[in-house]
This record gives structure tokens, sequence and C-alpha cells, in this order.
């Protein structure tokens, strides 16, 4: 009895540790691409087709990075990525804000059909939004311009950052509202000093989602723009790795590494607060 | 400020309020997103060619003679196959890792986070790091295949091969959230209903299909959703990948419909092509949802 005990307690205790096996695997699946890549952008031209392979540099070599920084226009397409995922996620977020505090703390007519009129879009296929919105633009002549960028990536963006902010909203209690309206503070007021003050990790979320949108698209600025100067990262990182007739592969890899590592740092200062905000939005 | 105050006391103005603040939202959304889509599918039915002034209204005929193209055929097919490996693999990969996640406890906000890296990739870098892992000469793959004295094998040269590596990046790319979706659903459940079943004598896979997969079959929904979605329309890792190549062994709908619309700026029967991906996502999910709905 004793020993059978002990034989159910071991199992036990090894069956608890077989996570470790998805954990392990979860880990080198998801680190592993991006491992490869990050390390073969500091090998050398030569190093990157030796057998066998190595996982980590000879040496720190920063030519390809060199290589990327002193490429033409490589600023332009930085400044075009920033400037474009920095505006229109601002306006994504603040006209969020609004329709969120709207759907959340104010009952009046056609709201749920309202709601999931802003809702709905969320389903549909950005990628074949294409050709519909380059026939849009260029009736607008606005065919490489920043505006049109931004009103495609701010639209993107405003239904799950909607969803998000509304679910957030109503889960705070209207008293802390009420008293500060019976002190007289306007709506205004009430959203500025009362719902975005509680409503940070929300708020968060929702920016990196906004960011993440716009500085990742390609298929938009794809359609919607053909000048150079126009660009934005993943954009020139495509033409990269089109125009090379044998690719230089550390320096195609250094271009990706300036891709990801902005947005990267971003979310993971925030990391905590974005899983589960955006966990949270998913499932409404 | 007066004027303010005035009019903000006014009854009327106070019942414009929540129409005033979701304004912009709407104009945004309708404007660009809803405006799109229902262009695109009038567009369907007109002939837009450049070379020919005015849009006459035709009826079906783009669909008739989009519909009877081999390649139109084809890359339907192989859109149905990609989506069903990725979503496939994608669930199988995402359940495993959300059980993990559940399980662990040290760090767990850490492990969770990371989690979500690849979501924050674009889609052209992870079709870049994916070249570069399964390239014929550079690819670690076929290094490792070379240094054991294997024969290399071409993935991006071979029609199968290449199908194959466009659906494990694509499904490195959408397996993240489906993750953290599933990883939610079992966090909603009572951790005392484990220990019970296990103390009456379920198995671990009794436990597993009897009680687990049952009460987060709502959550498998949503993630099943979202990643045949993110799957029918995924371009941004295709088209640098492989190019729809070699041939046309990953010319998935959505990679198809850029082609036809920017390439032979077909653009009329670029949005046939582009109203069929768009009852596909909503085919597909209505089955989803409704097959994975809650017991209650």
């Amino acid at each position: 009895m004793k020993r059978e005990i002990n034989v159910q307690t071991i199992g036990n205790a090894v069956n608890k540790r077989l996570y470790w096996i998805p954990l392990a695997l979860l880990i080198l699946w998801t680190v592993f691409p991006l491992l490869w890549g990050f390390s073969a952008s500091f090998k050398t031209y030569a190093e990157v087709y030796q057998v066998p392979p190595r996982i980590l540099p000879r040496t720190l070599n920063l030519r390809a990075y060199n290589v990327v920084l002193e490429s033409r226009h490589f600023f332009t397409y930085v400044y075009n990525s920033a400037y474009l995922a920095i505006t229109s996620s601002i306006i994504a977020v603040f006209v969020s804000v609004l329709a969120g505090y709207g759907f959340a703390k104010y009952k009046f007519r056609f709201a749920g059909i309202l709601l999931l009129l802003i809702l709905i879009p969320r389903i549909i296929p950005r990628a074949s939004l294409i050709i519909p919105l380059f026939q849009m633009m260029s009736a607008l002549r606005l065919l490489n311009s920043y505006p049109a960028l931004m009103i495609t990536y701010t639209a993107t963006a405003i239904p799950l950052n909607t969803m998000v902010l509304t679910g957030f909203f109503r889960g705070i209690p209207q008293a802390l509202e009420d008293a500060a309206s019976i002190d007289g503070a306007k709506l205004w007021q009430r959203i500025w000093y009362i719902i975005i003050p509680m409503s940070l990790p929300a708020l968060v979320t929702v920016s990196v989602m906004s960011l993440r949108e716009a500085w990742n698209e390609f298929p938009f600025v794809l359609a919607l723009t053909t000048a150079t100067r126009m660009r934005t990262l993943p954009y020139q990182l495509f033409m990269l790795r089109d125009a090379m007739g044998i690719e230089d592969w550390p320096v195609v890899l250094a271009f990706t590494v300036f891709t990801i590592v902005p947005i990267l740092t971003f979310y993971l200062i925030f990391q905590k607060k974005v899983t589960s905000g955006l966990v949270s939005g998913a499932i409404k | 400020m007066g004027t303010t105050t005035a009019l903000s006391a006014h009854p009327r103005f106070k019942k414009a309020v929540p129409y005033l603040l979701i304004t912009p939202a709407l104009v945004f959304v309708i404007g660009i997103l809803a405006y799109s889509v229902l262009y695109g599918i009038g567009m369907s039915f007109f002939r837009i060619d450049l070379a020919i002034p005015g849009r006459p209204f035709i009826g079906l005929e783009n669909y008739r003679v989009v519909f009877s193209e081999e390649r139109f055929i084809n890359s339907f097919r192989r859109s149905l196959v990609f989506v069903f490996f990725s979503v496939t693999l994608g669930l199988l990969l995402s359940f495993g890792f959300a059980n993990a996640l559940y399980r662990v406890k040290k760090m767990s906000a850490g492990f969770r986070g990371f989690t979500l890296v690849p979501y924050l990739v674009s889609g052209i870098a992870t079709a870049i790091m994916f070249r570069f892992l399964f390239s014929g000469t550079v690819g670690f793959i076929n290094q490792m295949l070379m240094a054991l004295g294997a024969e290399r094998i071409l993935f991006l040269g071979n029609p199968n091969w290449a199908l194959f590596v466009v659906i494990v990046a694509n499904t490195w790319f959408i397996v993240p959230f489906s993750t953290l979706v599933l990883l939610a659903g079992l966090q909603a459940l009572d951790p005392d209903l484990f220990e019970v079943a296990t103390v009456e004598g379920a198995s671990k896979l009794t436990v597993l299909f009897r009680i687990i997969i049952p009460l987060i079959k709502p959550m498998i929904g949503i993630s099943l959703v979202w990643m045949s979605f993110a799957s029918f329309n995924m371009f941004d890792v295709i088209l640098p990948l492989t190019g729809g190549g070699p041939g046309r062994a990953t010319e998935v709908l959505a990679v198809y419909m850029y082609r036809i619309g920017f390439d032979f700026l077909r653009y009329s029967q670029g949005a046939v092509v582009m109203t069929v991906i768009l009852v596909l996502n909503i085919a597909v999910s209505v089955f989803f949802l409704s097959v994975f709905r809650g017991e209650d």
C-alpha cells in the first residue's frame, strides 16, 4: 500500500513536469526563426554559407548594419514608418476613446446596431480592400500621399480599439463620474480626469495594437503608393528582397532587425498589460 | 464657455452627446472600410478597364470569366488546402502551448508575453525569416542536412515543399493570438474540476476530451475563426516568401487577387476574387461558430 502511494506520487510528479516539453517546444518554435536570422545579420557574407551551420556568429560583424544605415533613403523609410504609425495611432486611439465612452456610458437608440457597424468591419479581409481602396484614393487624387495611408491605418485600427475600450470603460464605476458631475465636471473633464487615468492598461493595449497595425502594414502601402519617397520599412524590405540577384543575406536580415526591434521594444515594456488586454478584447 | 454650458444644459443636446461621441469612429469605419467593401462588390458587376472608356454594367459577366479560369480554380483549391493545414496545425500547436502556459507557475507572465512575439513581427519580416530558414544554400535546415551528409531539399523550388514552408510560416504568424485566446479559456475554468475528475479515476485523455475541450469549445471556435480569417487573407507572408511560386504552387486567392488587379490591371475581376474571399470568410466563420457554440 505504502509503495503504491509512492509510485503514484512519482507518477504525478512526472506528469506535472510534462508541461515543460510543450513549453520548450513553444520557446524553440517562437525564437528559433528569429534567432537564426538575427544571428546571421552579424555574420560575414561568407559565414552565412558555412556548413555545418553555426547558431551564433563567430564575431560581431557590423558590416550589414552599416550597409543598411548608409543605404539610400533609409531614414526616409524610417521616418515614413514612424510618422504614419504614430499619427494614425494617436488619431485611432483618440477616436476610439470617444466612441468607447459613448457606447459604454450612454443608453441611446440604435446603440446596438451602431456598435455592430463599427465592430463588423474588423472581420473584413484587409488585403481584399486594396483594389477598391486604390480606386477610391486615385479618384480622390490621394495616391502617394500620407493622408491616404494615415486615414486607412486609422480606420483599420478603430474597430478592435473601440471593442477593447468599450469593454473596459463599462467596468469603471459610474459613481465616480456622478460625484464629479455634481461637482460640476463637464463631459471632457470626466473623460480626461477620471476615465483616462483609470484606463491606462486598456489604453496601452490599444496603442500597441494600433502601432503594430500601422508599423507592420504592407498590402495598403503596396497598393496606394508608387513613389520611392513614400515607402515604409516593410515595403522597402519587400523591394530589397526582390531587387537583389544574389541576396546579401546579412544585409537583408539586418534590415529586418531594424523593422522588428522598435515595435518589439515598445511591446516588451508594456507586455503584461498588453497580453491581458488583447485577450479580453478578442473574446468579447 | 458660457454658451457651452447653456448648450449642454439643453435636453436635446444631451440626447445628441452619445451620437456625437461615436460619429468620428463611424465616419472612419464606414467611410473607409464599409465603403470599400461595398464599392468592391459593386465593381465586380461592371467592366472597369483602363483601355476602354466608360464603365458599363455587365452583370455577372466578370464572375463567369473568373470562374472559368483554371488559374482561379487552382488558387481557390490552394487556398482551401493552405487554410485547412494552417488552421489544423495552428490549433494543435496553440492548444499544446496554451496547456503548457496554463500549467507553468514560475514566470508565467513572462512566458505569456513571450508567446505573443510573432504577433509583433510584420508579415514581410516573417517571410524573410522563413525564407532564410528554408533556403537551399543558407538555410539552417539544409545546412544541417548537408552536415549530416544527407541530400539537400530545395524547399522553395519544389511546389509541395514551397506550400509546406508557406503553411509553416503562416502558422508561426497566427499561433500566438490563438494561444492567448485558448489560454484565457482554460484560465476561466474551475481548477477543482480536474482534481475531482482525476480523483474519480478519469484518465488524462478523458479529462481532456470529456471536460476541457467541451468547456472551452467557444474559445476554440473563436480561435478557429481568427486563424481562418488571417489565413484566407494571407498575403504579407506569401508574396515576399515565394511570390506565389514556384510556378503558381503557392498562389492562394489573396495573391491571385493582387496579381489580377495590379499586374494585369483587371480591377473588376480582382473585385470578383475579393467578393469570393469575403464570402468564404463569412461561410467559414459561421460554420465554426455554429459548430463550436457553447453548451449553454
